[in-house]
């Protein structure tokens, strides 16, 4: 039987300890969640904590939203309801780095900028580059599925969670996965675990996959007449033996936003490897631009993080992620271009993302939440037949409201995914209603 | 549990008489994977042609309350593709087309059916791959491998198959056709590939697979060092690793596996070596050539008897060629062995081998190896002659020590060949019971009915579906109420 809101206060505070429970008006309205304002803030320092505040929140029927560095509260559907939100920035600890294994496991709530620091002097690294890494956490990163440029040759979290430790709804720890490279024993749960937004169960502590870094890396950028070119020179450079780290494509004004003007379109691609080897392949990728008609410009060191920052949106602005295929790259854009324009014909369209892989981040700027969820719609229904998708990725509550911002998905599919969510979290503690599909 | 003669209608009028084998010489043939340990015929076996048949025998055998077990080329080591209980076997072997090559989008869609190697073969000549490589590649079903989540001695640079698929045509044991995941990148929703990848066809039976392709590499270099002692050879692999080379295959076999391959397949491995790698990298030509010079120098700054660099594919070849019959050359030290697939932190390779070679003395037995070094991936073989009294008993006693010891120092239990029925007894040495109960429910959200290839993959429990119930953490008391 629910108790009285002070009596669940003093029991968050007899299991986290008083400075760890907030209630007052200054903490709940800087975790308020579009809008939304918790009733308590709880910030556990032991996932023996996190599993005891979830078991209480779950028994009293209370809401539980899991927080990370707060950079993508933005993402899913507006919540109907917050009661706790379960701060996991006191999580940050490193529990065990192997790195002549290159695997370490770390509490949910450290950060990715944290983490690089601790690697750096063994030269390994944890190969997952979102914008506004620095400052995110790993278990922000891994509900939300967060990627970056390096995923065309590293992949995304799903192939680097190799083993998960979180807490169910109803409060039970439990463990996913292994803390080896290669394991087949049992399900693979890690992989649930991954773009999930917690609610299936809130991380609390994640073993990861961590690669070398390359004895050197040079980045250039190629210059094209049209987003046209860019694709024909990425086709080029996948069907050749260059290994590149990222090949990353940027529209005109995206090319802008890092101080490059005048091209239409340009693909920067950096190549990690042992000296020499960066050496030749950087001649071999110049080979390919000038078959394409494109200016090669060498790339200092830091235009990676300048793009990163340059891909972070302005206030007004709302992102999408759009899920397309490499070989409709120009298409693509043109598709954006039309379908934002059509609703919006004053809005500015900065594109970036993977040209490899056909995943692309946009920004729009200049365009209201009405004429978002139209340009939205429009480009769904243009990426229906490739069997794409558009996420809003960040977007003003109105928006999320006004258009789901996960997109339809398939009948069976998704009664796969209810079955899991009635499954693992029948009372709908965890999250509820921000996921895809209301669950 | 023999089947009802309207049962078998009912099926033979779904795959046609010549998709059905009914008769007890022809379901021998089906009783069992490469695991021949363990042997249980199907009742019958159906062939479908297509998605559809698949989703009607599902639902017939729901409707029934039948069992059903997938199976591919059968050339699992797990005892997956045999039927315990009995029931249904549905073999995918018929279902065996390409689909569609997709180059632009670097990605095919194939049935189930195809054998691995053929899909690496119908996209060679323009320049791309499949990169999961099992041993068994050359007959093994794309789909098995799906299941299974297969390895293969590339897999240390490439990763498993998880890391190739895309998209799953499945149809769940509650007889729904459902895709899963396509070429685009990601999507959103839960990772239903990423779980269904592995599941050993307790979810449901894959009728179509859409899996990436690689561009095929500038250069590779295969190398081979010999040395006189294993913990020398284990830390020329750790060596490799920490100097920030990771070879496309990093295999180590020991002295009974040398000497059973020298005696067998004439590869001409050195007499006096205690332990030999075989490196190969691939990538750009001068990142082959640069880390293949670093990888030998580190051989030889570890004691190394001798290295040997191939200079052409016949060369590359000769290298592999005990390596890849090694299974088989095996043979000539005694009639039968268990084979293992556990999995240690690579760090811990020089440990493990200490205490292998001590469980082996412990139970009077001789283990012979041959592994992928670079992950950590065990492959023993503890050998035994079932002629002789008890020496079957004492190998698997030197098993499942071995398999403790392994998890005793953060490993797992299977690293690529899967759990099947084999292992599935094992998983409580790495899983508590809320994991196992999480798992639990994660079969059953797919296979409500419980019809999907029972007995695998997790432990039999009594109270099978609510099986493991974990205690509930504690709550406070009293001091609010």
């Amino acid at each position: 039987m629910p108790v009285a809101a002070r009596s669940i206060g003093e029991a968050f505070v007899t299991i986290a300890g008083r400075d760890r429970v907030r209630d007052d008006a200054g903490a709940r309205a800087a975790a308020a969640v579009d809008g939304q304002l918790p009733r308590w803030v709880v910030r556990p320092a032991l996932i023996d904590q996190l599993s005891r505040i979830v078991a209480l929140a779950h028994d009293d029927g209370l809401v539980v939203v899991p927080r990370g560095g707060g950079s993508a509260l933005e993402l899913g559907r507006p919540p109907a309801r917050v009661d706790v939100v379960i701060d996991l920035s006191g999580l940050d600890q490193v529990l065990e780095y192997n790195p002549d294994d290159l695997t370490i496991t770390v509490q949910a709530g450290i950060t990715a900028g944290a983490l690089a620091a601790l690697l750096a002097p063994r030269r390994q690294f944890l190969a997952l580059d979102p914008p506004g890494a620095a400052t995110r956490t790993l278990g922000g990163m891994t509900a939300t599925n967060a990627t970056g440029p390096l995923r065309v040759r590293y992949g995304t979290m799903r192939d680097l969670l190799l083993g998960v430790r979180f807490v169910q709804a109803d409060g039970v720890v439990t463990w996913g996965g292994s803390k080896v490279v290669k394991s087949v024993s049992g399900y693979d749960v890690p992989k649930l675990m991954v773009g999930a937004l917690g609610t299936l169960g809130v991380l609390g502590e994640l073993t990861l996959r961590l690669h070398p870094l390359p004895d050197a890396e040079r980045s250039w950028l190629v210059l094209l007449a049209s987003s046209e070119a860019a694709q024909a020179f990425v086709e080029r450079v996948i069907a050749s033996p260059l290994q590149p780290n990222r090949i990353e494509f940027f529209n005109d004004r995206a090319l802008r936003s890092v101080l490059v003007e005048g091209a239409a379109a340009g693909v920067a691609v950096s190549i990690g490897s042992v000296a020499e080897a960066v050496r030749t392949q950087g001649e071999h990728l110049g080979t390919l631009a000038t078959a394409e008609g494109a200016r090669v410009v060498p790339l200092s060191e830091g235009f990676w993080s300048r793009a990163a920052r340059a891909s972070m949106p302005e206030a007004n602005e709302t992102v999408l992620h759009v899920a397309s295929l490499a070989g409709r790259l120009a298409a693509t854009e043109r598709a954006i271009g039309d379908a934002v324009r059509t609703a919006s014909p004053g809005a500015e369209i900065s594109m970036s993302g993977c040209a490899g892989l056909g995943t692309f981040r946009v920004l729009v700027g200049h365009a209201s939440a009405a004429e978002m969820a139209v340009a939205t719609a429009g480009l769904r229904a243009w990426l229906a037949e490739l069997k794409g998708s558009v996420v809003i990725a960040r977007g003003s509550a109105e928006l999320r409201k006004a258009v789901d911002p996960w997109g339809p998905l398939e009948a069976g599919p998704f009664a796969l995914m209810r079955a899991l969510k009635d499954e693992f979290d029948a009372k709908r503690v965890l999250n509820p209603g921000r996921f895809v599909g209301g669950l | 549990m023999p089947l009802s003669g309207t049962f078998l209608a009912d099926l033979e009028r779904i795959v046609g008489a010549d998709g059905l084998v009914r008769s007890p010489e022809g379901r021998l043939v089906y009783e069992c994977d490469m695991h021949t340990f363990y042997k249980g015929a199907p009742d019958a076996v159906a062939l479908p042609t297509g998605a559809d048949e698949v989703v009607a025998i599902v639902n017939l055998c729901r409707r029934e309350r039948v069992p059903i077990v997938p199976r591919g080329s059968g050339t699992g080591l797990i005892g997956g593709a045999m039927a315990p209980v009995g029931g249904v076997m549905i073999g995918t072997n018929r279902m065996d087309r390409i689909l569609e090559i997709d180059l632009p989008n670097r990605c095919a869609t194939v049935q189930p059916g195809l054998i691995n190697l053929s899909l690496t073969r119908a996209v060679a000549n323009s320049g791309y791959f499949f990169a999961p490589d099992p041993s068994s590649q050359m007959v093994s079903s794309i789909g098995g491998n799906v299941a299974t989540n297969a390895g293969g001695p590339h897999c240390l640079k490439y990763g498993i198959t998880t890391n190739h698929v895309l998209g799953l045509e499945l149809v769940t044991g509650a007889g729904e056709l459902v895709r899963l995941g396509g070429k685009t990148a990601e999507r959103p929703g839960y990772d239903l590939v990423g779980v269904a990848v592995g599941s050993e066809g307790t979810f449901g039976i894959v009728t179509a697979a859409t899996v990436r392709l690689l561009h095929v590499a500038e250069a590779v270099k295969t190398i081979l060092a010999s040395f006189t002692a294993l913990e020398d050879a284990s830390e020329a692999v750790s060596a490799i690793i920490a100097a920030g080379i990771v070879p496309a295959a990093l295999e180590m076999l020991d002295e009974l596996m040398i000497r059973a391959i020298n005696e067998g397949t004439g590869a001409g491995y050195p007499k006096d070596a205690a332990a030999v790698l075989l490196i190969e990298l691939d990538g750009p030509a001068a990142e082959v050539e640069a880390q293949g010079e670093r990888a030998a120098r580190i051989c030889w700054e570890h004691g190394a008897l001798e290295v040997r660099v191939a200079h052409d594919d016949a060369e590359r070849a000769l290298l592999w060629k005990g390596r890849k019959e090694a299974a088989g050359a095996v043979g000539r030290l005694a009639p039968t062995y268990l084979l293992q697939d556990a999995v240690v932190p690579r760090s811990k390779l020089p440990a493990i081998m200490r205490e292998l070679i001590a469980i082996g003395a412990r139970h009077r037995v001789q283990i012979a190896n041959v592994f992928h070094a670079g992950d950590g991936n065990l492959h023993p073989l503890i050998l035994y002659d079932d002629r002789v009294p008890d020496e079957l008993e004492r190998a698997k006693a030197a098993n499942e020590e071995l398999l403790l010891a392994c998890i005793a120092m953060g490993g797992t239990v299977t690293g690529e060949h899967g759990v099947g029925l084999d292992k599935a007894k094992n998983l409580p040495f790495q899983y508590a019971d809320a994991d196992l109960n999480f798992m639990y429910r994660l079969r059953r959200a797919f296979d409500p009915g419980g019809i999907m290839n029972p007995g695998k993959l997790l432990p039999s429990h009594p109270a099978c579906g609510e099986g493991f119930r974990p205690a509930r953490p504690r709550v406070p008391e009293g001091a609010w109420i």
